[in-house]
């Protein structure tokens, strides 16, 4: 670090993770639009941003529980099982109300049981959440659809969603940017959001000062799972269906992927919706570039974990954690 | 004692991010020496004794050892050479026994642990060290635990151990068997360096004493050349201990007592508190002393509703005349009651988060806010507010807290809690590695809150502390109140004897 300070060009501080992922999709997004023939096109663009629209707005709920100190693995499974649980029903031929109450209300008991766990029965976020997730997999699966993918009933809202148009911008972008709005409002500008950044910068401390801090980690996974909803509709909107194998995939370590590279520490305590929408957006470039490159799945990976040891080394280059900054008292 | 000296630093300047920590110091270290280094929080002692030990590099100047220049690029390097350090926080494993600590790093392929535990017992048995060498480090107490780092130090064949603050988690007996062995290591010709905020350890165990202030040596002499003040001069540049610690207390100036608001009857959790009974008075400052292990602690965070008191048989608490059972600290602090921590690291204060953020937490989770919309200008007006109240000094009020001094993080925890408008305050050590200036300003502050009638509650283990706050003291020991006595009666002896016996 001696030798950075001294060439003065790198003021620590400056070059935080938030600005570094700035910078590399800034790069990504110039050197892409030069050297790939139709990138740089507005459909290719809407493309892009509708592609990372499901996994960020997945992202924006994780990011409400990593803040919060904690994570949750059982996205994606209350996602897909949800969304595929609501089309069986409607293919069943319940009633739209009843069908969308009954998800709904299962999706809220999944985020209680994910809540109660954890903030009551004290068991480690990592390991309730992954439980739950294949458990509410394997159940519904099993007991309540009767095949992988569910297709949307002909007719239905969601399939006209996945139509709508507004400014020839698909309506899951205005729904992915609405929802980092509200997410940036209550985060900001509500007790319940301040408390969240209390409990994920110090529990202890946190709860002496009087935040009620199980109800408020209970609050985080029912978001998170309801969001989770959201995200699976949004989903079958686009698809005309919901594959329930999407939780086989690696969808889930995107998901962390996008929280982790936008700057959202998984210690807790630091970030916000900015990260959320910075890493979508590298992500997305990425994915798109690679695709239109035409690289392999498999290389996809390789490249995606590549890209975020770098961000999680770089940022700790730059702002290394001395004694200054990893611990109080004396200098 | 030998005039050559060990360590020679010549005009050493370390900075952080340009910010210098240490500033042209030059400093020896003689043979067989002890060597007390003082100064005020972040007036650098830490650092100055990091670079001797290799831990950081001095950005200019050079470093002689024994008349060799030398630049010890890791701790280990700096270990070879005969130099060891011995951190705040203990650098042991704590899973490992005594033995394998102390042979830490030179286990041979096949370890075998008979042998090196019957070589710890004879080496520790020529120290003198009641150890034993195949407890687990987790097991100790932390005078052991800094026994078994003195040992390895020895083990080392170190010819200059550093203390950074070694006396600040001990009890007065492990204190007074603490210095019994550096006078010891000392006719063994080992040179020692420690860091304290303790000025009478330092007048009274040290050869030589050095002042930092703001990272300059400000003076540096035989410590029969020193006194308290001169000590205290130099190291705040002016004279507070008369302001701290020298009051006359009689019984006209102790404040009488107001209504009573707290009464705990017969409270029991656990091991720790054992049929513990007391009042708490509005309108003046109860101390609370006992040694560590007392109960002191645990007690009062059973009153504050983080810990919670034994279901059967736990007691009574009968806080403002109300009979209450707290499962959860919001309902204490909703009715009141505010308990200032003894750790602000771990359980004071939000270290990513401004001074302003921290203020206005306390306020916000005591329901205190106009709505439960957070207003940023409220924020800024609370944090204004704090901040002149309690002196706190930083850049700006977007200083996060981590980057705070000792004094100043603590004046923030203390005033994240007092936002909430409390009845009763409970500090738990409030001076605890705050600085003599910080401490002057703090109990200045604490005595401001009982002349506005609220009730304090000052626990400490520090008796002249104890002594010059209360307006009554109440004397701890195994998980009770044992005893009260008026600071107008009480010596240190008196209340010591109460604590022990």
């Amino acid at each position: 670090m001696a030798g950075l300070q001294a060439a003065g060009i790198f003021r620590q501080g400056f070059w935080s993770q938030e600005r570094i992922v700035l910078g590399l999709s800034a790069l990504l997004f110039l050197v892409s639009a030069i050297a790939l023939p139709g990138f740089a096109e507005p459909a290719n663009l809407i493309s892009i941003v509708r592609s990372v629209s499901v996994l960020g707005l997945l992202a924006v709920g994780m990011a409400i529980v990593i803040i919060g100190r904690g994570i949750d693995l059982a996205a994606v499974a209350i996602m897909a099982m949800s969304a595929a649980w609501y089309l069986q029903m409607l293919n069943d031929g319940w009633s739209e109300a009843a069908a969308f109450a009954i998800a709904l209300a299962a999706v809220l008991a999944i985020g209680l049981v994910n809540g109660f766990l954890i903030a009551y029965a004290d068991v480690p976020a990592i390991f309730a959440t992954l439980a739950s997730g294949s458990f509410v997999f394997g159940f519904v699966r099993s007991q309540l659809i009767t095949q992988d993918a569910i297709p949307v009933p002909a007719g239905h809202w969601l399939e006209q969603l996945g139509g709508v148009r507004i400014l020839d911008i698909p309506a899951e972008v205005f729904i992915f940017g609405g929802a980092c709005f509200v997410a940036y409002l209550f985060l900001r500008f509500t007790k319940w959001g301040r408390y969240v950044y209390f409990m994920g910068d110090n529990l202890m401390a946190a709860r002496n000062i009087g935040i009620p801090v199980r109800p408020m980690n209970m609050l985080r996974y029912v978001l998170s799972a309801v969001i989770a909803l959201a995200a699976g509709l949004l989903t079958a909107s686009s698809l005309h269906s919901m594959n329930t194998r999407i939780v086989n995939s690696t969808l889930l370590y995107d998901i962390i992927l996008v929280v982790v590279i936008g700057g959202i520490g998984l210690s807790g305590g630091k970030g916000g919706m900015r990260n959320v929408i910075g890493g979508a957006i590298l992500i997305g470039i990425m994915l798109n570039a690679m695709t239109i490159i035409d690289i392999p799945n498999i290389y996809q990976n390789l490249i995606k974990s590549t890209v975020l040891l770098i961000a999680i080394i770089v940022d700790s280059l730059l702002n290394p954690r001395d004694e200054q900054t990893a611990q109080q008292g004396d200098i | 004692m030998n005039m050559q000296p060990v360590i020679e630093m010549r005009n050493v300047t370390k900075a952080y991010r340009g910010v210098p920590a240490v500033r042209n110091v030059s400093f020896t270290l003689l043979k067989g020496e002890i060597h007390a280094l003082l100064g005020e929080n972040g007036a650098g002692k830490s650092t100055l004794t990091k670079i001797m030990a290799g831990v950081v590099e001095a950005s200019e100047g050079e470093m002689l050892h024994n008349g060799e220049r030398v630049n010890f690029a890791s701790p280990f390097e700096a270990l070879q050479n005969g130099i060891a350090m011995v951190f705040q926080e203990t650098s042991l494993v704590p899973s490992m026994t005594v033995a394998q600590n102390i042979y830490l790093g030179e286990e041979k392929f096949l370890n075998r642990l008979r042998g090196i535990y019957i070589a710890a017992q004879q080496f520790l048995q020529s120290l003198n060290f009641t150890v034993d060498p195949t407890a687990t480090v987790a097991s100790l107490g932390a005078a052991k635990r800094q026994m078994v780092e003195i040992a390895r130090a020895v083990h080392h064949k170190a010819d200059v151990i550093i203390f950074d603050e070694p006396t600040a988690t001990l009890t007065p007996e492990e204190k007074r068997h603490f210095f019994a062995l550096m006078k010891r290591l000392k006719a063994s010709g080992v040179s020692i360096i420690f860091i304290t905020h303790a000025l009478e350890e330092a007048l009274g165990h040290a050869d030589r004493i050095s002042i930092l202030r703001d990272g300059e040596l400000v003076d540096s002499g035989a410590s029969a050349d020193f006194d308290r003040d001169k000590v205290v001069r130099a190291m705040v540049g002016r004279s507070l201990t008369g302001e701290i610690y020298n009051r006359r207390r009689t019984t006209a100036d102790l404040r009488k007592r107001g209504r009573q608001i707290l009464s705990v009857r017969d409270v029991s959790m656990g091991s720790m508190v054992r049929n513990n009974s007391f009042s708490i008075f509005e309108n003046q400052i109860t101390g609370i002393f006992g040694l560590v292990g007392s109960g002191r602690t645990e007690t009062f965070k059973v009153i504050a509703g983080i810990y919670k008191r034994d279901f059967l048989r736990g007691g009574e608490v009968v806080f403002n005349d109300k009979p209450v059972r707290y499962n959860v600290p919001v309902h204490a602090v909703r009715d009141g009651i505010i308990y200032v921590t003894e750790d602000r690291k771990l359980e004071g204060f939000f270290e990513t988060m401004s001074i302003a953020e921290n203020f206005h937490s306390g306020a916000l989770a005591a329901g205190l806010t106009k709505s439960t919309f957070v207003s940023y200008a409220e924020m800024q007006e609370i944090s204004a507010q704090w901040t002149k109240r309690l002196n706190v000094k930083a850049i700006n009020d977007n200083a996060r807290v981590v980057e705070l001094s000792g004094g100043n993080q603590q004046k923030v925890v203390i005033g994240k809690g007092l936002a909430q408008k409390p009845k009763l305050v409970i500090f738990d050590e409030p001076t605890r590695g705050v600085d003599v200036g910080a401490i002057a300003e703090i109990h200045r502050f604490i005595n401001e809150l009982a002349d506005q009638g609220l009730a304090v509650v000052v626990i400490s283990s520090y008796l002249p502390e104890i002594m010059n706050l209360s307006d009554r003291i109440l004397v701890c020991r195994q998980g009770r109140v044992v005893e009260e006595i008026s600071p107008a009666e009480a010596t240190e002896e008196k209340i010591m004897f109460a604590a022990v016996h």
